[in-house]
């Protein structure tokens, strides 16, 4: 295959990996906040949410195995396993790889969630909020297009919808439909008297 | 005891809601790899990189190097004994 279209390859879908992965934390959010357009059920959002997120994969692995197999730099399976082996930009290419790696993780502990529980499946999510901006990083280190206008916009773009919905996220109030009868049984279980 | 229209309805609306999801993760998928061709052409128009397989060989061809090289990356000039074969030479482009 012509070297120049492996690398146009691999930044195209670096590009792309960034929007979708995007798109996912903002669906996972609005999950979270039990956002779901009307009319339809409440597992919309979940699941649109899981979809698009095994979609992200197969072009973040587009992404690595084209930037692998790419003769130009040479860096070997290696670099795409091990964090910060790489002879080639070490520092921004390990945070890739860190990022692939968490998301990896993320996404089997996710398809492997009935065998986790609940408890171990979300403290392992929350991994995400270190996963993206460390993705960002990464393609602003090292990323040819980065500091092109044009992907640079949509990286604005992007991380001003993360910071948007994280922040709301974090602002709101609690979304659970239950939660003023739980803090009324919890006070309720306080007050008893101590046997 | 549950109204049976009540849960037709419900249940209509999971199907749509599963139609529609599918057809979402489909589009978006879509939508991806066709992003993937424009982000393509558009990053080969605004930063195409340097050609150097062609210039590579030729030059590879008629120098004194000794070098094993087969990356068909352009050497550095003069005498290289080295045998590397990885060929990490940056040739000038943006890559």
């Amino acid at each position: 295959m012509n070297d120049q279209l492996l690398w146009y390859t691999t930044r195209a879908a670096g590009a792309v990996s960034m929007i979708m992965l995007t798109g996912v934390v903002v669906l996972g959010v609005m999950s979270t906040l039990r956002a779901t357009p009307r009319g339809l059920p409440r597992f919309f959002t979940p699941a649109l949410h899981r979809n698009i997120a095994l979609v992200t994969l197969v072009f973040l692995a587009l992404h690595v195995v084209t930037a692998v197999v790419d003769p130009f730099t040479s860096l070997g399976w290696t670099a795409a396993v091990i964090p910060f082996s790489s002879y080639y930009r070490t520092f921004w290419l390990g945070l890739g790889t860190i990022a692939f790696e968490l998301l990896l993780a993320i996404t089997v502990t996710s398809l492997l969630r009935g065998l986790l529980g609940h408890g171990a499946w979300r403290a392992i999510h929350w991994l995400t909020y270190a996963a993206w901006p460390v993705a960002i990083v990464h393609g602003l280190g090292t990323g040819t297009d980065a500091w092109s206008p044009w992907l640079f916009t949509l990286t604005c773009l992007c991380v001003g919808a993360a910071a948007f919905v994280v922040v709301y996220r974090f602002t709101a109030g609690s979304t659970d439909p239950l939660a003023a009868q739980r803090a009324s049984f919890r006070a309720g279980v306080d007050r008893r008297p101590d046997r | 005891m549950r109204n049976p229209e009540n849960v037709q309805s419900r249940i209509s609306a999971r199907d749509r809601a599963d139609r529609l999801i599918n057809q979402l993760t489909a589009g978006a998928a879509i939508a991806a790899l066709g992003a993937v061709g424009v982000f393509g052409v558009v990053g080969a128009s605004t930063i195409p990189g340097a050609t150097t397989a062609s210039t590579a060989s030729t030059t590879t061809s008629t120098s004194t190097s000794s070098s094993s090289t087969s990356s068909g990356l352009q050497p550095a000039g003069g005498s290289v004994t080295s045998s590397s074969s990885s060929g990490v030479v940056v040739s000038g482009g943006s890559h």
